[in-house]
């Protein structure tokens, strides 16, 4: 089953055309990565998905159902989102932070109660992050915030996940920590992804886009040749391959 | 020093701690309450006329509970002073008090930025300018109840507008807040001392002077109820309103990932707190700072989280401005400073202070 599904999604800013007629589907339990270069319109059609901006043309299914049809309460049920900016500055406790992951399950005046607190809990512990619950969100480093936004999107209590390149500026400890934790759920994750031999190590497929279109489909092996990375990219490239038989791109400037 | 005093308050654990069953912040908020009372019952004992702490307590005593001779307590000057001069005015200082700090902390919360203040974005300067026109076209057969829905509503357009410039151009930051704040107070007060200085009957715009300094003056039992009945109402709904506030600070998209369009919200918020600016302009003219110092200090030491927030600046607010209406009665003898001038005096180094800590944020993580 499909859960989530795109069908030839369109959006401008203006006269620009960002994404043209781009059509994805994420199977149910699979990891897919979205990859391109810079202004290849990745992040924009995340965005789309999980309604932050809203495309012009196109129709999106999660789970089944239109989200043009869906209040964004409802979205939020099934998807949560880690994304690239969660710099915030202001003084919530971590546990603040992860609570309001609740907030998708809570009528507009209704109080969080022990099972929230419990969720809050599971979620944090999930992530390692399980003493840090009263320390500041502010005073973290990049990783641990990266995690506990993590956790946040962990007490949502959803199916699927977003991520809009949550990797970036993390240390490479960091990034993989992260995405062992996420892989690790077994839900359908919708990923893009900056560097492609992380993208390699952790999706079932690929996504290549460029220039708001999408230019490539399959899986990373399929996918990251020295042709494609050429063409795509404009950069020559090697790939060998690990004993685990993951292809690893080395760059030849 | 500074550090140790942190070390310290964090053992105490104000923002999370449980104090015999209760957290922490509640029984913060019913020790307040007893100061308020305190400072209250204190205030109205305080004054110009030569009065015994035992003649005041015996009006308010026969006044609230019928106890006492009604042939001394009921009537004659000592009544007059402490229950139709002192007390609904002391009333009156509660509830702007209250009023402003939780207004503060919702315009921070709208336009995420800690400096946003009724009186900075220009919205008081709004509200007297719509009561000046109200009376200047009601010609004095106004009520107050509509005075006050004409300083609403140049409340409301001037925070709807303060907030429409200053997001011109993406992301609003606190220069172009403050500068729209500023432009828009400008024209405002600019149009206020105009109606004035036209008007046939300058008599009517007399209240115009005290619009432009705040204060409390003039309270008048009726009056200062109806404030406070829309403050505390206003005060009520905003902390049911504590995770939509919670969620405002962390921006639109995050708030749209976690299942809230954001806009409608802010709309209403503007309007409530706009209806509560207005009746406070009208009733105790342009007293600013309020709703950043309070919110700020609050912040500092419990945190972000609206549902200790709200209740805790009402409180504080209310306290600080009693007592600040005490020093301005009692600071010069045989007369009095309005308080809005007492505390602009105190409120505007702070201010300053606060734009220059650049790193300042909510609660001051990065320092």
């Amino acid at each position: 089953m499909k859960f989530v599904n795109a069908e030839e999604i369109t959006f401008s800013w203006g006269d620009t055309e960002i994404l043209h007629k781009v059509s994805m589907e994420a199977e149910e339990g699979r990891f897919i990565g979205v990859i391109g270069p810079n202004g290849s319109g990745k992040s924009t059609f995340l965005k789309c998905v999980y309604r932050v901006w809203k495309q012009n043309g196109g129709t999106i299914w999660i789970d089944g159902k239109e989200t043009s049809k869906l209040s964004y309460k409802e979205t939020a049920k099934l998807l949560g989102v880690v994304a690239q900016h969660n710099i915030y500055d202001f003084d919530f406790s971590v546990k603040e932070v992860v609570l309001m992951g609740r907030s998708p399950h809570k009528k507009l005046m209704e109080q969080d109660n022990a099972k929230d607190y419990e969720i809050v809990r599971k979620a944090l512990k999930e992530v390692g992050m399980e003493e840090f619950e009263k320390r500041s969100f502010a005073g973290l480093s990049g990783g641990e915030q990266q995690r506990v936004i993590l956790a946040r999107a962990l007490a949502q209590e959803t199916k699927g996940f977003i991520l809009d390149e949550p990797t970036n500026h993390l240390d490479i400890k960091y990034q993989l920590q992260l995405l062992n934790t996420v892989k690790r759920m077994n839900k359908t994750v919708l990923a893009a992804f900056h560097d492609l031999n992380i993208a390699a190590l952790y999706c079932d497929e690929i996504y290549v886009m460029k220039d708001g279109k999408i230019f490539a489909y399959g899986s990373p092996k399929e996918i990251l040749t020295e042709d494609l990375i050429w063409n795509v990219y404009e950069v020559k490239a090697q790939i060998l391959e690990d004993k685990n038989g993951n292809p690893h791109i080395i760059y030849c400037p | 020093m500074q550090f140790k005093k942190n070390a310290k308050l964090r053992t105490l654990d104000l923002k999370e701690g449980m104090f015999r069953g209760m957290p922490i912040y509640v029984c913060t908020m019913i020790l307040l309450t007893g100061i308020l009372v305190l400072s209250v019952l204190y205030a109205v004992t305080v004054g110009s006329a030569d009065l015994s702490v035992e003649q005041v307590y015996r009006v308010i005593a026969y006044e609230i509970f019928r106890y006492g001779d009604p042939e001394v307590w009921a009537s004659g000057a000592v009544h007059d002073i402490v229950w139709v001069i002192r007390f609904p005015r002391i009333v009156l200082g509660v509830a702007v008090g209250m009023g402003l700090a939780v207004v503060g902390v919702v315009m921070q919360a709208i336009v995420k930025n800690p400096l946003a203040d009724p009186y900075i974005l220009g919205i008081s300067s709004g509200a007297s300018l719509g009561a000046t026109l109200t009376i200047l076209l009601g010609a004095g057969i106004l009520s107050g109840v509509s005075i006050g829905m004409g300083a609403f509503a140049g409340a409301m357009i001037v925070s709807f507008a303060v907030i429409a410039i200053s997001g011109i151009g993406g992301r609003i930051t606190s220069v172009k807040l403050i500068l729209s704040g500023v432009a828009l107070s400008s024209i405002c007060s600019a149009f206020s001392n105009f109606i004035v200085y036209i008007a046939d009957d300058p008599e009517r715009f007399r209240t115009v002077t005290f619009w432009l300094m705040g204060s409390l003056a003039g309270a008048k039992w009726d009056s200062s109820l109806r404030v406070l009945v829309i403050v505390i109402c206003a005060i009520l709904f905003f902390v049911t309103q504590s995770r939509m506030l919670n969620l405002m600070l962390m921006g639109d998209s995050t708030a749209i990932t976690l299942g809230t369009n954001l806009q409608p919200f802010r709309k209403i918020y503007l309007i409530v707190a706009s209806l509560m600016i207005g009746f406070i302009v009208y009733q105790s003219g342009v007293i600013g700072f309020v709703g950043l110092i309070i919110p700020h200090f609050v912040r500092g030491f419990f945190g972000v989280d609206h549902k200790k927030l709200l209740p805790l600046s009402a409180l504080c607010g209310g306290i600080f401005l009693v007592w600040a209406d005490v020093v301005s009665r009692t600071i010069l003898p045989k007369t009095e400073i309005p308080i809005g001038i007492l505390i602009s005096v105190v409120g505007a180094p702070i201010f300053i202070i606060l734009l220059i800590r650049k790193t300042y944020s909510f609660g001051g993580g990065n320092e």
